[in-house]
Parts: structure tokens; sequence; C-alpha cells
């Protein structure tokens, strides 16, 4: 962090010994103690649990010229009674009295809401420690029409002071250098001091603010849902349209190292498992980084300027017909991106139930991993026209499905009392840029350490299953046919033809199409055929396999690998799923089971990693179980309704 | 001044600000109201509705609070004194 090396003395060269101090950072929710601990340590910050419990704190130290700081963010409190568990652990760890007790109470109050503020401070008194007043959003307070005397309050309080903004960083150099001094263990309140009974002055001021003149068009009845629709339609854009060109670019990358590898590499298992097996499902996960990336700088953009909390506003009233909270909206809405980033922001929602109901259906918004099963599936069975409006069904379907799955649980494992809302609306701000980068960085960081792991092991195992056996009859068969075929022009086409049927067959007789084979039973009441089936069974680890692992069982694999435009791939898989025929020289695919197949993509939990995530945040196995079985039997379920009925209605494999 | 409250915040009309009585109940909910800033005395304004009964907007001690109807039914209040005694309710508030 460039604010952190400067200001920090390390070491002790004067001989005397270093001494700890902790300090516990101390203030009501969005406080920004978390911004200010990262700005006051600079260093990596380590969540550590609270023994126990379930509740996370994060902490880090520093060195303050002979004192090393550790400091410990706690959850925000808003009085000294506990409401929430959070709240009892931070009242219970400032009341310690063992090894691990806070030396020094880092009190941070916001200036905006300074009356509601000082009495939590006056609270903090009664534990007799010594207190350091960081104050932040001194400018908000400026803007808002009520400006804080940083000097007078200092005075009223009898406490050392220092005011910090926790976006820019400004002041933390200062704040640092106090915690680690002398004075700071003398910052008492004593008891004369007008701290007890001060008040800020009450605001004078009747003009209305900027943030007042913007709610009054965003909070508008009417405009405000308006915007808030316009807002949603730019979020689904940006996945559609910005993403494309970006998307673009990775796949002509990947073709190119196709290409390079293709001609360095000779022909063999070694080929196809570099090829087929690591750059195919490398990159065919690396193609959803841009999306990601975008879709979340824009969802956390719409956090920090401070419309994100307007849009809970607005929607509170729907989401709870549903059984969720307006809070919900926030960890749905990064859902359409990857739903491990939702699940993380479901820690917004304070009230529990809310929270596992919430949890429990992210996986369901379609996440940009499902996008490319239905451009492909899309592509192949439906004009343009009508493919538009079904992306948009196979969306709604996600939605429509998290609504009523949200319904029936807070019904029955989830019943219990309504939640609380009560939240505070922060003034809007501009966004800085670096928050919104480091978001979308953590996020994206988060989706390749999963892609190097998940993706990339379940692909070289898809791989392997599909490569073996290699029977050396079958080898020979083939060879025979190209000894057969004679010199000429037309000889490069007919060795290619060759190539592609020996290829066709070997798959055929995979382990994989065994088990494809095997499974695919269970499918066929949704017109499934074992292509299809394996198709699925691959995207288990995670749905990123569904395009590489059909586009390998349409023996496209070793095709596809010399074509070096990306957008080209996705043409010949879509015309091969089309001409796909069974043994019996039907066709084994059309539109009505292309539907089918998006709707089971669209419910079915197919990503490891999600699980991983689910059983993290909620600190038990029952929610990943739960989530993987009912995710799966609905999409199965819906799947064989939209095939049965279609049939029924004459849509059907003739 | 608890005692003779009129109206509570759900019942809120835009541009008449409202002086706190009090948080009905115990529970959580009245808590976290209370911790929220509606103590007795505080001066309230509307600012704004959700539509079909979605949550209100206040704006208190400077800051905005969003609560649901039947959180803002937990709240008792009277109607504050004309502008000129604004100051001086804000001073008589109770200290907790």
């Amino acid at each position: 962090m460039s604010h952190g090396g400067s200001a920090v003395v390390r070491g002790s060269a004067g001989g005397e010994a270093s001494s700890a101090r902790t300090v516990a950072l101390v203030g009501r929710a969005n406080s920004g103690k978390t911004s200010l601990l990262m700005f006051l340590t600079g260093s990596a910050q380590r969540p550590i649990n609270f023994p126990g419990t379930s509740v996370e704190r994060s902490e880090s130290e520093v060195q303050v010229g002979s004192v090393r700081l550790r400091v410990v963010d706690l959850p925000g409190i808003a009085a000294m009674q506990a409401i929430s568990k959070d709240e009892e652990v931070t009242l219970e760890f400032l009341r310690n009295t063992g090894v691990d007790r806070p030396e020094v109470v880092c009190a941070v109050l916001d200036a905006s809401k300074l009356s509601i503020e000082l009495r939590l401070l006056r609270q903090l008194h009664a534990l007799g420690l010594p207190i350091v007043v960081a104050l932040t959003k001194v400018d908000v307070a400026a803007a808002e029409g009520n400006p804080v005397d940083v000097d007078n309050l200092r005075r009223a309080l009898g406490l050392q002071l220092v005011p910090v903004d926790g976006r820019l960083g400004h002041g933390v150099a200062e704040l640092r250098t106090m915690l680690g001094s002398d004075a700071a263990l003398l910052s008492r309140p004593d008891s004369q001091a007008q701290s007890s009974t001060w008040q800020p002055p009450a605001s004078k001021s009747t003009r209305r603010s900027m943030t007042d003149r913007i709610d009054a068009w965003l909070l508008h009845p009417l405009l405000g849902p308006v915007v808030l629709f316009g807002v949603l339609v730019l979020l689904f854009q940006l996945v559609f349209r910005v993403a494309e060109p970006f998307m673009a670019v990775v796949e002509d990358g990947q073709g190119l190292i196709t290409g390079w590898l293709e001609s360095v590499l000779a022909a063999g298992a070694m080929r196809s498992f570099v090829i087929d097996g690591l750059v195919n499902g490398l990159g065919s996960s690396l193609l959803f980084v841009p999306q990601i990336a975008l879709l979340i700088a824009f969802v956390t953009m719409l956090e920090a300027s401070g419309y994100m909390a307007r849009a809970v506003f607005l929607l509170d009233r729907l989401l709870r017909c549903f059984g969720l909270s307006g809070k919900s909206f926030v960890p749905l809405t990064s859902s359409f991106a990857c739903a491990i980033p939702g699940i993380l922001a479901s820690r917004i929602l304070t009230d529990e139930r809310d929270r596992l109901a919430t949890i429990a259906v992210s996986p369901l918004m379609s996440c940009s991993a499902r996008l490319p099963v239905y451009i492909v599936l899309l592509a192949a069975f439906f004009p343009p026209n009508q493919a538009g409006f079904l992306l948009m069904v196979m969306y709604l379907l996600g939605i429509v499905a998290a609504a009523v799955v949200a319904f029936v649980l807070r019904r029955t494992i989830l019943r219990g009392g309504s939640s609380i809302l009560a939240m505070e609306l922060p003034v809007y701000q501009r966004p800085r840029l670096r928050v919104v980068a480091r978001h979308a960085w953590t996020a994206v960081r988060e989706f390749l350490r999963t892609a190097g792991t998940v993706i990339l092991a379940a692909t070289v195992v898809v791989w392997a299953l599909g490569y073996f056996p290699r029977p050396a009859e079958l080898h020979e068969k083939f060879e025979r046919q190209r000894a057969a075929v004679p010199a000429g022009d037309a000889a490069e086409a007919a060795l290619a033809r060759i190539d592609a049927a020996e290829s066709q067959a070997y798959l055929e007789q995979s382990w994989l199409a065994d088990m494809g084979r095997a499974v695919q039973p269970v499918f066929a009441p949704a017109g499934f055929d074992w292509r299809m089936t394996v198709g699925v069974l691959a995207a288990f680890p995670a749905r990123e396999l569904v395009v590489p692992t059909l586009g390998t069982l349409h023996s496209l694999g070793e095709v596809e690998a010399s074509d070096d435009a990306g957008a080209e791939s996705v043409v010949r898989l879509r015309d091969a799923l089309r001409d796909a025929r069974g043994p019996d020289g039907k066709p084994v695919m059309n539109g009505l089971v292309a539907l089918a197949a998006m709707a089971f993509f669209a419910l079915c939990s197919q990503c490891v990693s999600t699980l991983a995530a689910i059983r993290r945040e909620t600190h038990s196995w029952f929610w990943p179980v739960f989530t993987f079985s009912y995710m799966t039997v609905l999409a199965w379920l819906v799947a064989v309704a939209i095939y049965q009925i279609g049939s029924l209605l004459g849509y059907g494999l003739a | 001044m608890t005692s003779s409250a009129t109206t509570c915040l759900a019942c809120a009309v835009r541009g008449q600000p409202l002086v706190v009585g009090e948080v009905l109940g115990d529970d959580a909910l009245a808590e976290r109201l209370r911790v929220s800033g509606l103590w007795p005395g505080a001066l309230v304004e509307l600012l704004g509705k959700a539509p079909l009964g979605g949550p209100m907007l206040f704006k208190l001690h400077g800051f905005r609070l969003a609560l649901r109807r039947n959180e803002a039914e937990r709240v008792t209040a009277n109607l504050a004194a004309p502008a000129g005694n604004l100051t001086g309710s804000a001073g008589a508030e109770k200290n907790a």
C-alpha cells in the first residue's frame, strides 16, 4: 500500500524492546472501519474466526516506532447492548480481560451523523479503556449542510481525535502515529468533560443537499422504478454486448496458442492432452473473465455510488412477497456474473433466515458460464429473432424459479418472523475507480483460482475418459483406409475425412461414451441422447465444460483445434448439433430437445466451487447438499416437463 | 411528552416534521430502532415512500433512514413545534 511504507518506522534501533499494543477498531456498521484498517496497516488482513463462533474479524499488524500495533477490526455495533450475534462477539472482545484484551479503543465515528455516534461513544466510556477517535466522512457532513468544527469537537470530547478519509486515506498516517504514541494511552474521558452532555449544534441549513435532489428523481414513485428497470437493462446489455469484443480477443488468443502448439507437438496422446484437454479447458473458462470483471465492476459502482441502497429501498416490497428482503437484491444481482461473489455478498443480510434463503436461490440466477451453452443451442435450432426472446426466457426461468423456491423455503424450513429492514441510505458519491477495480480483480482472481483447479482437473478427467481406450485394431483399420487413398488433388481432403471418422470412432467406444449410454435412460424422458447426457455429466464439476465437451463429442476436437477463428468453432458445433444422427439415421436433436437442455442447464447446480462457497458461508454441510439436490431435481423435472408437453403438442422428435 | 403522542411515523406526511415519542415494544426490532437514532425527542422528517406500500424514507440527525411500514408503526410521534422552536426540541432530547 502506497500510504503505508513512508510513515512506518520499522524496528527499534535504540535497543529498546519493541512492545505490542492491541487496538480495537469499534464503530457502527458502514462507518468505514474496514477500509480504514487497510490504510492503517497497509498489509494483508487475516480473516480470523472468533473462538467458538462463525463470526469473522480481520486483523493485521504494523510497526509504529518501537510499538507493534495489532489492529483488530470488530463487527459493527450500534450500542453497548448486543442485538445480533456479531454484536455480541464485539462486546465480548471489548470486555474480556485476558491476554487478548484491547489496550486502546479506536472509535470510528461518522461525522455526518454525530448525534447518533456520540451516544455510542458515551457508552464506550464505560469500558474504562483509552479511546482515540477517528472521525470519518467530514466532507460528507459538510456537503449535507452540517459542517463539523473538528477542533471544537476535540475540546468538547476531551479525547484524542484525528479526522481521516477512509476512501482516500488522508489523515491515516497521523492516526497511525497517534495510536502508537503514549498520548493514546492517556486519552481517557475525564468524568467532568463535556463529552457526556455535549451535543452537536442542530442543523441550521434548510437547503436541500445534492443527495436530496437526486433522490427526488431516483426515488420518485413513478420515475424511480423506471430508472431501476433501465439500470437492470443496462446490466444485461453489459453481459451481451460490451463483453463480446473482449471475449472475442480471448477466443482469438486461444486459437493462436492452439495453432502454435499444433506446429510444435507431434500428433498423439500428448498433443491431444495439451490441446483438447489443457488449452481447451482453460480457454473456455478464461472466456468468462471479461464478463465477470465487467459485471462485478458495474455492481460495485452501483454500490459505491449509493444507488444500490436505493434499489434495495424500491424493491423491498416486491422481494418480501417471495420471503426475501430488499437487501437480497445485491447478492442476486452479483450472481448474474457468478454465484460465488453473490453468495459472499449475502453477508449484508442481517437476518439469518433471509440470508440462507438468498444463498440457496443465488445459484439459480443465470451466471455468465451458462451463456455460451444458451448461445450454441439457440443458434443451432432457432432463427435469430426467436433466439433473442428465448434467451430472455432462460434468464427469467432462473428468476422465477428463485422466487418460487424462496417462497417455499420461507414457509417451510426457514419459516419465521419477519426480518428487519431499518437501514441507512448513504449519500451519493462518485465511486472510487480503485475500489471498483479491486472488487473486479478479487472476483476474477477467485474465478481464476477455481478455473486453475476444479475446471482444469475436471477437463483433464473428461479428456481422458473421452480419449481412452485406444484399441490397436481401430487404429489399424483406419491406417488401411489411409493407405488405400489414391494420390492426387483430392487426397488431402480424403485423409482429413478419414481422420475425423477415426476420432469419431474412438470417441464412440470411449469410456465417456459408455458412461453416457449407461446414464442416458435417466435423461431419456427429457429427450437427451447419450451425447447430451455426457455433456450434462461432464458439467457437474463446472458448467464451463458443457460447450468444450459437446464439441469433443461431436468429433470436433481435432477440427476445432486447427481452426484459429474462435467464433467459427461455435458455428461448427452448431451445425454438428443440428446434423447429429442416431444409429437409426434420425436426428437426435431438435428445437424442443434444445429447449429442454437449456432449461436443464439454467436450473441445475453444476458448479463445485459454488457449493464450496455455500459450505464456507453457511458453516454447514446441509445447505450445499440441499442446494445441489433441489436444483438438480428441479432441473430434471422442468426439462422432462418441457419435452413431454412439447411432444404431446407435436414438437417432439419424429 | 411521550404520553401525549398523537400519531406515529407511519402516518408521517412530507414537509411536516415530527418529534419521536417512543418506540413501542422491547423485541429485537424495537432495540434496532432505538439505536438507529429514534429516541424520544428526535426530529424526523419524511422524505418519501417506495411505491405499492414499500418502505418509507426518513431524515433524522442529518442522515437518511429507510423503514418498512410495520417498522414505522412502532414509533409514536408528535407534530413538531413551528420552525422557530426546532433547535429547542433537539436540545431537550433525553440521554439514554
